[in-house]
C-alpha cells in the first residue's frame, strides 16, 4: 500500500510516516500544506491520502478542501482526515456523495497503531472509517418514538461498529462473534429500522448515517 | 483643525473707503455729463441712443459705488464703476471736437470686455481660476489692442487723431477677428456662469443676477456675430442688447437690498428661536434668515478636534472655491462653523449677526450633536473590544492546536511504538496503556476546553456545518432550517454561533423541552438567527442566563435580541443581525 501524509506539524508527520513505516506500509509522499499535496498526489498516485484538515497557510479550511478535491479529481485515491476535533457537518459533507475510500478520524486514534492502520487499510481498500465519536453522538440523541429502542444492546453495538465504517468481519473480531452471527444481527437491524438493505459494506455506512441524522 | 477664520469684518464707515469712492464718483458724473453734453452739442442727437448709453453707463456707476462703500474690500465696486466709466466714455463718438472723439472710438467696444469680467469676477471682484483670467485677457486684447490697431489704419469714419493710412482691407479683416475674438470670450463665459451654477443651489437674488449676466452674454455674443457678417437689425440688437447690459447692474442693486432685507430677517430668526430654542430645524431656519437654501451647519467638537453634523459623523470644513465658513464663538469659545455660498461672505454683520441671534440654540445642538459623536465612539470602541476579544481567543486556540494537544498527541504514538518493542511483559503494557488513557483523557479535556475558547469548526467551515455540530451535541432533537449560502462576515458568524449555542444551552438546561428548531435566515442584508423550543417558557431574562451577553455581542453589530417566553408557551429567541 502506498500513502502520502499531509501534516504540517513534523513531529506528528515524522510520526506517522514512522508508524507506517513498521507496519510495512509504503509513505511515498509527505507534504506540510495542501498546495504540495496534491501535486504529489498527481505525481505519485498514492492508495490513499492522510490529510489533516487544518494546513497552512490560514489553518482553517484547507485540508478540508484538498481532501475534497482529491475525492472529485483522483477517485482512485482514498482519503483519510484527521482532525482534533471531530464534526457531524463535517462529515456529512464529506461523505455527500459516497461512503466508498474514504475516513474521518480524531487526530488521536493514531496512537492506537493497530486499530488506526486497520481503518487505514480499510479506507484504502474502499470501505469507510467514521470515528466512534461521531458515531456514538448520533447514536444517543434523542428522538421521539426512538425507533433505536426496539434495538437490543447487542444490536446497538453493531449498529456503531457498521456506522463507523466496519466490515462484517471487522464487527466479527471486535465483539468476538461469529461473521455468520453479525450478518444475523445486521439484518435484523435493517429490519427493524425498516431500511432498505444493500449490498455494498460502504453503502450501508451512508444509510446507517442518513437514518441516525434524521 | 484649520479653519478659515473671518479675514476681514467690514466697516463701512471707514474713512479710507471716501478716498476711493468721492473721486471716483467725481469722475463718473463729469464723464457721463460730458457725454450727454457731447451728444446734445453735435446736433441732431439720436436721443434713444444717447439715452442708451447713460442706461447703461448710469447704473453701473450708481451700483459701483454703493458697492465699493458696503464692501470695501470686495474689488466688484470698483470693477462697476469702471464699467460705466468705459461706457461713458465711449458716448464721447458723438462729439464733434476731435479728441473727444478719438476717446470715444478706443473706448467703442471696452464696455463689452468690462461687463464680461464683471460676469466672471461677480459677486466678490475676484476671477477664481488660470481660465477665467485668460478669457477676461482676451477680450481686453481684443477691446482695445485690436481697436486701437483699427484706429491708427483709417478704421472708424471720420479721421481720428491716431490714424496713420487708411488700409481699408486690412481693417476689415481685423475687425472680423476682433469681433470673433469677443463673441467666443462671451460664450466662453457664459458657459463658466452655466456650468457654476449646476453646483449647489446658491442665493437667490445672486441666481438672478446671474441670469441676466447670462442673457446680456448671450446678446453681445450675438450683437457681434451679425456686425461680423453683416446680418441686418444690427441697431435693433444692439438696442435690446445694450438695455440689457444696464438691467444687470440694476438687478444687483436690488440685490445689495435683498441683503438688507435678510438683516431684518434676524429679527423673525431670533423670535423663531426664542419660541422654540430647541429649533428642530435650525439649519432650515438660518437658511431662511440669510436666504442660502445651500447653508449648512458643523459644530465643532474640542475633545475630537474636528467639525461634526448633527449626527455626530465629522464633517470637514469645504475647499469649494464657491464655498465659505464662519465661525461663529459664543463667549469666547469656538461652537459651531456656518458653511454657506461663497457670496455670503461679504455680508459679514449680517453673518455675524446670525450667528449670535443662533448661539444659544447652536450650543445646544452643538451639545446634542457631541452627545451622538460619543454615543458613535462607544459603539465603535465596544465592538472592536468585542473583535479583539474575538482575535484574542482564535489566538489561544490555534496555540492550543498547534502546541499541547499536537505534543500530546505525538507523545502518546511514542508511547505506543515504544509498547511495540518492548518484550512482552503485562505489567509494563499496563503501565503503558494507563498512561496513554491518560493523555487520551487529557486530550479530551484540552478539546472541550478550545471548543469553549473559540470553535474552530466556525472560522474554518462556516456558520451552517458549525450549527451542524451543535444541534448533534445537544440532548435533544433539533430541527434545522438554515438558509446561509456561503460565509458571512467572521464577527456576524461568531455572534450567530453563539446564540444558538446559548440557546441550545438554555434549552437543555431550563426549557425542559421534547423538541427544539434553530433557523437562520439571510435576508436584504439582515441575518436572523431563531432558537425556538417547546418547553414551559417563563424563561429568567435577567439572570444568569448568559442572554445578556449575547445582547451585547449582537448590539455591538448594531443588531437586536428578542426573547419571547411566555408561560407555559415555549421559548423564542430570536437575533437580527446586519451583515451587509
Amino acid at each position: 500500500m502506498r500513502v502520502a501524509i499531509a501534516e504540517d506539524s513534523v513531529l506528528l508527520r515524522e510520526g506517522i510516516a514512522r508508524l507506517l513505516d513498521d507496519a510495512g506500509i509504503d509513505v511515498v509522499a509527505q507534504s506540510a500544506d495542501a498546495d504540495d499535496l496534491l501535486l504529489k498526489v498527481r505525481s505519485y498516485s498514492p492508495d490513499v491520502a492522510i490529510v489533516d484538515i487544518r494546513l497552512p497557510p490560514t489553518h482553517s479550511d484547507e485540508g478540508m478542501r484538498a481532501a475534497l478535491e482529491i475525492r472529485s479529481k483522483h477517485p482512485e485515491v482514498a482519503v483519510l482526515v484527521l482532525s482534533q476535533y471531530v464534526e457531524l457537518g463535517l462529515a456529512l459533507t464529506l461523505l455527500a456523495d459516497s461512503a466508498e475510500g474514504v475516513g474521518y478520524l480524531l487526530k488521536d486514534r493514531i496512537s492506537d497503531v493497530d486499530e488506526f492502520v486497520a481503518a487505514l487499510r480499510r479506507v484504502a481498500d474502499g470501505g469507510s472509517a467514521l470515528d466512534p465519536i461521531i458515531v456514538s453522538t448520533l447514536v444517543s440523541r434523542e428522538r421521539p418514538g426512538d425507533p433505536l429502542a426496539q434495538l437490543t444492546p447487542r444490536e446497538r453495538e453493531v449498529l456503531e461498529l457498521m456506522a463507523g465504517g466496519s466490515s462484517n468481519q471487522g464487527i466479527a473480531d471486535s465483539l468476538v462473534i461469529t461473521v455468520r452471527a453479525v450478518e444475523k444481527y445486521v439484518s435484523s437491524i435493517f429490519t427493524k429500522l425498516g431500511l432498505p438493505s444493500t449490498g455494498s459494506e460502504s453503502r450501508r455506512v451512508l444509510a446507517v448515517l442518513t437514518f441516525l441524522r434524521s | 483643525m484649520a479653519t478659515a477664520m473671518p479675514s476681514h469684518v467690514a466697516a463701512p464707515e471707514s474713512p479710507r473707503v471716501w478716498w476711493g469712492v468721492v473721486p471716483a464718483a467725481a469722475l463718473a458724473a463729469a464723464a457721463a455729463a460730458a457725454s450727454v453734453a457731447f451728444a446734445l452739442a453735435a446736433g441732431n442727437p439720436d436721443v434713444l441712443q444717447v439715452f442708451l448709453l447713460e442706461w447703461v453707463g448710469v447704473p453701473y456707476i450708481v451700483a459701483g459705488l454703493v458697492a465699493w462703500w458696503r464692501r470695501p474690500q470686495s474689488g466688484l465696486g470698483p470693477l462697476l464703476v469702471a464699467g460705466g466709466l468705459a461706457s461713458a466714455f465711449s458716448g464721447w463718438q458723438l462729439a464733434d471736437s476731435a479728441g473727444a472723439y478719438t476717446v470715444g472710438a478706443a473706448f467703442d467696444i471696452v464696455p463689452a470686455a468690462l461687463f464680461l469680467h464683471v460676469c466672471l469676477a461677480f459677486p466678490d471682484g475676484r476671477l477664481r481660476s488660470r481660465f477665467e483670467g485668460a478669457l477676461v485677457g482676451v477680450a481686453y486684447a481684443a477691446a482695445i489692442g485690436l481697436q486701437v490697431v483699427k484706429m491708427t489704419l483709417g478704421g472708424v469714419d471720420p479721421a481720428n487723431l491716431i490714424e496713420v493710412s487708411r488700409q481699408a482691407g486690412v481693417v476689415a479683416a481685423v475687425e472680423d477677428v476682433q469681433l470673433l475674438m469677443l463673441t467666443a470670450a462671451c460664450l466662453a463665459g457664459l458657459v463658466v456662469l452655466v456650468r457654476r451654477r449646476h453646483g449647489r443651489p446658491g442665493r437667490r437674488s445672486l441666481g438672478i443676477v446671474i441670469t441676466s449676466f447670462e442673457v446680456a452674454l448671450v446678446m453681445i455674443a450675438l450683437l457681434f456675430t451679425m456686425a461680423t457678417f453683416d446680418w441686418p437689425g444690427f441697431h435693433e440688437v444692439q438696442r435690446v442688447t445694450l438695455f440689457m447690459m444696464g438691467l444687470a447692474p440694476i438687478v444687483f442693486l436690488v440685490g445689495l437690498l435683498d441683503a438688507r432685507l435678510a438683516r431684518s430677517s434676524i429679527g423673525d430668526l431670533i423670535l423663531e428661536l426664542r419660541r422654540e430654542p430647541a429649533a428642530p430645524d435650525l439649519r432650515k431656519a438660518l437658511a431662511n434668515a440669510l436666504r442660502d437654501p445651500s447653508l449648512d451647519l458643523a459644530y465643532w467638537l474640542p475633545d475630537f478636534q474636528t467639525y461634526v453634523d448633527l449626527h455626530g459623523r465629522p464633517v470637514k470644513l469645504p475647499d469649494d472655491p464657491d464655498r465659505t465658513a464662519t465661525l461663529i464663538e459664543r463667549n469666547g469659545r469656538h461652537v459651531a462653523a456656518l458653511l454657506h455660498d461663497r457670496a455670503l461672505g461679504d455680508e459679514r454683520q449680517l453673518l455675524e449677526a446670525a450667528g449670535a441671534a443662533a448661539g444659544m440654540s447652536l450650543e445646544n445642538a452643538r451639545l446634542q450633536a457631541e452627545l451622538r459623536a460619543r454615543v458613535e465612539e462607544l459603539s465603535g470602541s465596544r465592538a472592536r473590544l468585542i473583535d479583539a476579544g474575538q482575535r484574542e481567543r482564535q489566538r489561544l486556540e490555534r496555540n492550543l492546536h498547534d502546541g499541547a494537544q499536537q505534543r500530546l498527541i505525538a507523545l502518546s504514538l511514542r508511547l505506543s511504538m515504544l509498547e511495540k518493542r518492548l518484550p512482552a511483559d503485562a505489567a509494563l503494557k499496563q503501565e503503558l496503556d494507563t498512561a496513554r488513557h491518560e493523555i487520551a483523557l487529557s486530550l479530551e479535556e484540552l478539546r472541550d476546553v478550545a471548543r469553549g475558547i473559540h470553535p474552530a469548526v466556525l472560522s474554518g467551515h462556516g456558520l451552517t456545518v458549525a450549527i451542524e455540530s451543535l444541534a448533534a451535541r445537544a440532548p435533544l432533537p433539533v430541527r434545522l432550517a438554515l438558509d446561509v449560502p456561503g460565509r458571512l462576515p467572521e464577527r456576524v458568524e461568531v455572534a450567530a454561533y453563539y446564540v444558538v449555542s446559548e440557546g441550545l444551552a438554555n434549552v437543555a438546561k431550563h426549557a425542559r423541552a421534547a423538541s427544539a428548531t434553530v433557523s437562520l435566515d439571510q435576508q436584504r442584508g439582515r441575518l436572523l438567527v431563531e432558537v425556538v423550543d417547546d418547553g414551559v417558557g417563563g424563561a429568567d431574562t435577567e439572570g444568569g442566563s448568559g442572554l445578556r451577553g449575547l445582547a451585547d455581542r449582537v448590539e455591538a453589530l448594531e443588531g437586536h435580541l428578542r426573547v419571547w417566553t411566555p408561560r407555559g408557551g415555549g421559548t423564542r429567541v430570536q437575533a437580527e443581525i446586519p451583515c451587509a
